[in-house]
């Protein structure tokens, strides 16, 4: 295992490191020390490795994040895993705005609660929350699954193109053109699939799942002739 | 006794139109300036002070000039500040409406105008919770305001809440900044409950 103590070293040294790694590097295991909320640790990995941060991270922490694993064992500040393409990133603590922004892959987890806006505009990543999100979660999502063990903020879903959401508790309001749908069979048992990936226990019964109406970004027959 | 305030600043405005006003009060210092955060702090010799609650604030100035006059804190009231990070929508319509109830602001900033404004509540009685509830409702624009007054310390977030926030509180103190970079090197944050202020809620500490 390599230790870096970003009381020694600057975030700049310590990606740069990240960054020169090949995919077949026997450097497989790092651990952050003394992160002390500084900005973008951690970002634009493309090797499979696992980093480590031990402590609170600050904005974009594993921002588009390929093939790695990170793991912050702390609070996380705002777009923690934005942008992500593959590959897990995990917050044992609470996450700040804009978890998961724009996500095309991968699977990010937060242990705690994530704050507003949590997966805005996801194309395509899976997003396990196993406390409550904030206004707005899932704004424009367009691909991809949500998840949320406890509640969701008033606007959940607004203009959703076709990701999935799922929430346990309740949720305090949806968006435009965010309704509730049917829980069938088989979203029970992708669902049951993401919390076991996942490692958060849920009772599967109780989540209901919200998606698209389609009526905001369909084209309407009846709207023919606005054109 | 302390001479009133109005006696004090017509004198100053007859002798010394020189000087300027920047806080008041019988317990609140505030210091302004410009330059690089860490010169301003070494200038006033900031690490040497003591007291139960400090607000330190580095200005990005995005709609008026940047000079000491436009810096926060604003003070507008005695042993009253307010540091705000964001933008009001509705500023010169408040600035009107203050000017009409006999205020007198000192330049063309918008939280400057929430400064004056929440003095305003205050002075009608409000108590501190009270006078940033009606803020909620009657400032329109972006922010996140905090606040000291003698004994107390606030926070609020508008609505919308795309101004960041965090607190931290331990036995001891407790503490807010934008992110928690500026916390880390608190003493026992290792130990603090930490969390994000919600978006409409308004956070109130007095001194016991």
């Amino acid at each position: 295992m390599v230790t870096v103590d970003l009381a020694q070293t600057s975030v700049r040294d310590l990606n740069q490191r990240l960054h020169d790694l090949l995919p077949g590097t026997n450097q497989r295991l790092w651990r952050v020390v003394n992160p002390k909320g500084q900005h973008s640790i951690a970002v634009g990995l493309t090797a499979p490795i696992t980093v480590e941060v031990d402590g609170h991270a600050g904005y974009y922490c594993a921002g588009m994040n390929k093939a790695a694993s990170v793991v912050i064992r702390g609070h996380c500040g705002v777009g923690v895993g934005e942008n992500m393409m593959s590959g897990e990133v995990r917050v044992k603590g609470n996450a700040s705005q804009s978890a998961g922004a724009s996500g095309n892959g991968g699977l990010l987890v937060i242990e705690g609660d994530a704050s507003a806006r949590c997966g805005i505009s996801m194309k395509g990543v899976d997003i396990v929350v196993g406390g409550s999100v904030g206004h707005l979660s899932a704004f424009m999502a367009q691909t991809g699954h949500l998840v949320v063990c406890g509640d969701a903020g008033e606007g959940l879903g607004d203009s959703i193109y076709e990701a999935v959401i799922y929430v346990q508790g309740k949720a305090h309001g949806l968006g435009a053109d965010c309704v509730e749908k049917k829980m069938t069979p088989a979203h029970m048992k992708h669902l049951g699939g993401l919390l076991t990936r996942a490692g958060i226990k849920a009772d599967l019964e109780r989540f209901r799942r919200y998606g698209s109406a389609r009526k905001l970004y369909n084209f309407h027959v009846d709207h023919a002739d606005n054109y | 006794m302390a001479k009133p305030e109005a006696e004090i600043r017509a004198w100053l405005a007859r002798h010394r139109s020189d000087i300027r006003v920047m806080g008041y009060g019988q317990l609140m210092e505030v210091y302004k300036d410009m330059g690089r955060p860490a010169e301003v702090m070494e200038r006033y010799g900031v690490a040497t002070m003591g007291g139960s609650h400090a607000i330190g604030h580095t200005r990005m100035a995005t709609e008026s000039a940047v000079t000491t006059e436009h810096s926060h804190p604003f003070t507008a009231a005695a042993d009253m500040c307010l540091v705000h990070n964001g933008s009001l929508s509705n500023h010169n319509n408040l600035r009107r409406w203050l000017r009409h109830r006999g205020f007198a602001f000192e330049t063309d900033n918008d939280s400057e105008v929430a400064a004056r404004y929440f003095a305003y509540r205050l002075g009608e009685g409000a108590s501190l919770a009270e006078a940033l509830e009606a803020g909620l409702s009657d400032l329109d624009g972006f922010y996140t305001f905090t606040m000291g007054t003698r004994d107390g310390f606030a926070v609020v977030r508008d609505g919308i809440a795309c101004k960041p926030a965090v607190l931290a509180e331990t036995d001891d103190w407790v503490a807010m900044a934008s992110e928690f970079r500026s916390l880390a090197n608190l003493p026992g944050v290792e130990r603090a409950a930490i969390w994000e202020p919600e978006p409409g809620r308004v956070y109130t500490w007095n001194l016991q």
